[in-house]
C-alpha cells in the first residue's frame, strides 16, 4: 500500500517537471538547426531518418519478441518507391511517402508470413535473406531502378516562404517525420493491438488461450514494421537525393539491429539514441583510428552493451533512478512513463528567421561494421 | 450482470442437461499418447474436479479441451463440437484457460494483463462506449474479488506474488466472461493458506455468476471441498467418478488411486 502512495505521490511531483523537460526537448529539436553549421544539421536530419526505422523495428524486435536482418531490404523499397517515383513519374515528393508507406506495409505482411512458422535464429536467417537478395535484385532492374548505377533525384526544396536553407528545412520535415512516427508508436502500443501484441511476446500460449489471433498479430507487426522502415527509406530519398543498390546492402539491416540493441530494446526513445549511435560513433571511430574505424566502432558496441546491457535508454532510466533515489520503485512495465516520447509536438516548421547557411552537405553515409547483434530479447 | 443464486446452485446442476460432454476423447504429444479414451460430462453451472496422480492426463485433458493440444473422440459445449478448434477458437466459444503455472503477461502491468482478458469482446472498429463501460464494470467486478490486485493495478505482472499471479492468472479469464472456466493447477507452488482462499474465491465466483469450472488439483482434499463432482484419472484412463461428497467419503478408494489420505488432508 505504501509503494502505491508513494508512486502516486511521485507521479504527481513528476509531471510539471515532465512538461518542463517536454518543453526543453522542443526547444532544443526546433533551435539546432539554426545554432549548427549546415553539416551538423545534415547529420541531425540523418539521425531522425534512421530513428524512424529503429521506431519501427523497435515494435518488431522490442515490443513483438521476434528479429528481423532484413529491415534494410523494407528500407530499401521506402527509398526505392520515393526515387523511382520523383525519377520515372515526376510526382511531388509529398505523394511519394504514403505511396512507400503503404508499399511498405503490404511488403511486410507479405513477408511477415515466415515469422508465423519461424522464431528465434531460424527467422533472423529469413529475414537476412530479404536483405542479401535484395541489392542484385535492384540491379537486375535496370529500366526501373538505374541499375548499379542507381538513380540520382532532386532533394526536398525549402518552399520560398519558409526562407529556411535546405539543410534546415530537410531536418525540419525529418523532425515532423520521426516525431509523428514515435507518437503513432506509442499509441499503437497502447491500443488493443499494442496489448495484444506485447502479451504474445510474454507468454504466447497464454495469450492464446485469450482469444489473441496469434497469426494476426505476429504479420501485423510485420507490416507495422516495415512501414515505419519504409517511411523512413522514402524521407532517405529526399535527403540524400541518390539511391544505389550498394547503399543498401545487408549490412545496414544489421547495423539497424545493432543500433536498436544500443539504443535500449522495448523503449520509447530508445530508437533515438540508438539512431545517434549509429550515425556518429562510427565517425568518432574514424578519428580515433584511422586504420581501423570497424574495430572502435565493435569495441564501442561491446563497451555500451556491457555498462548498459538494457541499452542506452536502460542506461538514462537508471541513472534517472539513481539520481532520484526512490528505494521502492516499483518494477514498471517497460516504458509507459508519458514523458518518455521527448519531442512530442515539435511540428512547428514556420519559422522565417533563417540565417542564410549554404547547404550542401556531402552525403556522409558512414557503414559501420556490424558487431554480432543479440538475437533475441528473452 | 450476475444474479447472485447461491444455494441452488447444486440442486439445479443435477437436473440440468450436461453442459460439456467428453465421449472417447484421445490426446496426446506426438508418439506419446496420454488420453486413452475418456467419458465424462459436466453439469452446467458446477465445479468438476478432476483429480489423479502426476501423469494421470489432468493436464492433457484440460489442454485438449481448449485446443492446446489435438485431441480425438468428440467433445461438446452446449451441443458445439470442441475438438480441432484452435485456443483462439475455443476463447470466443467462452472457454477460458487459466494455464498450469499461471502465465501472466509478467511486463505489463496487472491493468492491462486483465484487459487482455477482454481482448475478444474489444474487437473490430465497434468498440462503442457501451462496451467500454462494460469493460471497466468488469474490471470492478474482478478488483472486488480480488482487492489485493486492485492495490496492484499499475504494477509489473511480473512483481506480484506467486499467490497473486494466480489470482490474477484467474482473474484475467473471467474478464473473458466465460462460459467455462478452465483451472489447471491453481495451488501450485502457493502456499496452503493461499490456496485456501483462492479455492474460496473460486467458490464464490461459481456461486455467483454460475460459471462452470473444471478445476485440475493435485490436492484432492481442496478440490473437493469446493467441487460438485469429481472424476478420478489413472494413466488416461477414468478411474473413478460421482459426486464430490462420495468420493470424499470413499476414502479407501481415493487413497489407492490418488496415492494420498484425503480424509487427513495431506494432498500435495
Amino acid at each position: 500500500m505504501s509503494t502505491i502512495v508513494a508512486t502516486l505521490a511521485t507521479d504527481r511531483a513528476r509531471r510539471p517537471r515532465a512538461a518542463l523537460t517536454a518543453l526543453l526537448a522542443v526547444a532544443v529539436a526546433v533551435g539546432a538547426p539554426f545554432y549548427f553549421a549546415p553539416f551538423q544539421v545534415f547529420q541531425l536530419t540523418m539521425v531522425l531518418v534512421y530513428a524512424v526505422a529503429l521506431a519501427g523495428l523497435n515494435l518488431l524486435v522490442g515490443f513483438g519478441g521476434q528479429i528481423s536482418l532484413g529491415h534494410g531490404a523494407f528500407f530499401a523499397a521506402g527509398a526505392y518507391t520515393a526515387a523511382v517515383m520523383l525519377d520515372r513519374y515526376d510526382t511531388g515528393h509529398l505523394a511519394t511517402l504514403p505511396v512507400a508507406a503503404a508499399g511498405c506495409f503490404l511488403l511486410g505482411l507479405g513477408f511477415g508470413v515466415p515469422a508465423l512458422r519461424l522464431r528465434g535464429l531460424y527467422l533472423a536467417l529469413v529475414t537476412l535473406s530479404f536483405a542479401v537478395f535484395l541489392p542484385p535484385l535492384l540491379k537486375r532492374l535496370e529500366p526501373v531502378t538505374g541499375g548499379s548505377m542507381g538513380l540520382t533525384v532532386d532533394k526536398l526544396q525549402p518552399p520560398a516562404w519558409s526562407g529556411l536553407a535546405e539543410d534546415q528545412w530537410m531536418y525540419f520535415v525529418a523532425l515532423t517525420v520521426a516525431a509523428v512516427a514515435l507518437l503513432l508508436a506509442r499509441n499503437l502500443l497502447r491500443s488493443r493491438a499494442g496489448r495484444a501484441l506485447l502479451a504474445v511476446r510474454d507468454n504466447e500460449s497464454a495469450a492464446e488461450v485469450m482469444g489473441v489471433r496469434l497469426s494476426l498479430h505476429k504479420t501485423l507487426a510485420f507490416a507495422w514494421s516495415a512501414l515505419f522502415a519504409g517511411v523512413s527509406g522514402c524521407v532517405y530519398t529526399w535527403v540524400i537525393g541518390y539511391v544505389s543498390p550498394d547503399s543498401f546492402s545487408f549490412v545496414l539491416s544489421i547495423t539497424l539491429l545493432a543500433g536498436l540493441v544500443v539504443g535500449g530494446l522495448a523503449s520509447l526513445y530508445g530508437p533515438l539514441l540508438g539512431a545517434a549511435f549509429v550515425m556518429y560513433v562510427p565517425s568518432w571511430a574514424q578519428d580515433i583510428s584511422d586504420a581501423a574505424p570497424g574495430v572502435v566502432f565493435g569495441l564501442l558496441i561491446i563497451v555500451v552493451m556491457f555498462v548498459a546491457p538494457t541499452g542506452l535508454a536502460g542506461l538514462v532510466g537508471r541513472l534517472r533512478s539513481l539520481a532520484a533515489r526512490r528505494p521502492t520503485r516499483t518494477t514498471p512495465a517497460p516504458d509507459r512513463t508519458p514523458e518518455s516520447a521527448p519531442d512530442t509536438d515539435a511540428t512547428s516548421a514556420s519559422e522565417s528567421s533563417a540565417p542564410p547557411t549554404p547547404a550542401d552537405p556531402a552525403p556522409a553515409d558512414a557503414e559501420p561494421v556490424g558487431a554480432p547483434p543479440r538475437t533475441e530479447k528473452e | 450482470m450476475s444474479e447472485p443464486t447461491t444455494a441452488s446452485a447444486e440442486a439445479e446442476a443435477s437436473t440440468e442437461p450436461d453442459f460439456l460432454t467428453a465421449s472417447d476423447l484421445h490426446a496426446g504429444y506426438g508418439q506419446a499418447r496420454v488420453l486413452q479414451g475418456l467419458d465424462f460430462s459436466v453439469a452446467r453451472g458446477e465445479v468438476c474436479a478432476i483429480l489423479g496422480p502426476n501423469g494421470a492426463g489432468k493436464t492433457t485433458t484440460l489442454r485438449a479441451l481448449c485446443g492446446m493440444v489435438r485431441g480425438r473422440g468428440s467433445v461438446t459445449l452446449d451441443g458445439t463440437q470442441l475438438l480441432g478448434r484452435s485456443p483462439e477458437q475455443a476463447a470466443r466459444l467462452g472457454v477460458a484457460h487459466v494455464p498450469e503455472g499461471r502465465g501472466t503477461f509478467n511486463e505489463l502491468t496487472v491493468e492491462e494483463n486483465l484487459r487482455i482478458g477482454a481482448h475478444l469482446r474489444t474487437a473490430h472498429w465497434r468498440r462503442g462506449r457501451a462496451e467500454r463501460a462494460a469493460v471497466a464494470a468488469d474490471l470492478e467486478r474482478i478488483y472486488g474479488y480480488f482487492p489485493k490486485l486492485r492495490q496492484r493495478s499499475r504494477q509489473a505482472a511480473g512483481s506480484l506474488s506467486g499467490g497473486e499471479q494466480q489470482m490474477l492468472a484467474i482473474g484475467r479469464a473471467l474478464m473473458l466472461r466465460p462460459s467455462l472456466l478452465l483451472l489447471d493447477e491453481p495451488s501450485l507452488g502457493l502456499a496452503p493458506l493461499v490456496t485456501r482462499e483462492l479455492f474460496e474465491i473460486v467458490r464464490a465466483v461459481n456461486e455467483e455468476e454460475r460459471t462452470t469450472v473444471i478445476v485440475v488439483e493435485q490436492n484432492a482434499q481442496l478440490a473437493l471441498d469446493i467441487a460438485h463432482r469429481a472424476h478420478v484419472l489413472e494413466a488416461g484412463r477414468l478411474v473413478l467418478s460421482g459426486p464430490a461428497d462420495r468420493i470424499r467419503e470413499d476414502g479407501q478408494v481415493a487413497e489407492v488411486y490418488l496415492g494420498v489420505s484425503v480424509r487427513t488432508g495431506t494432498g500435495g
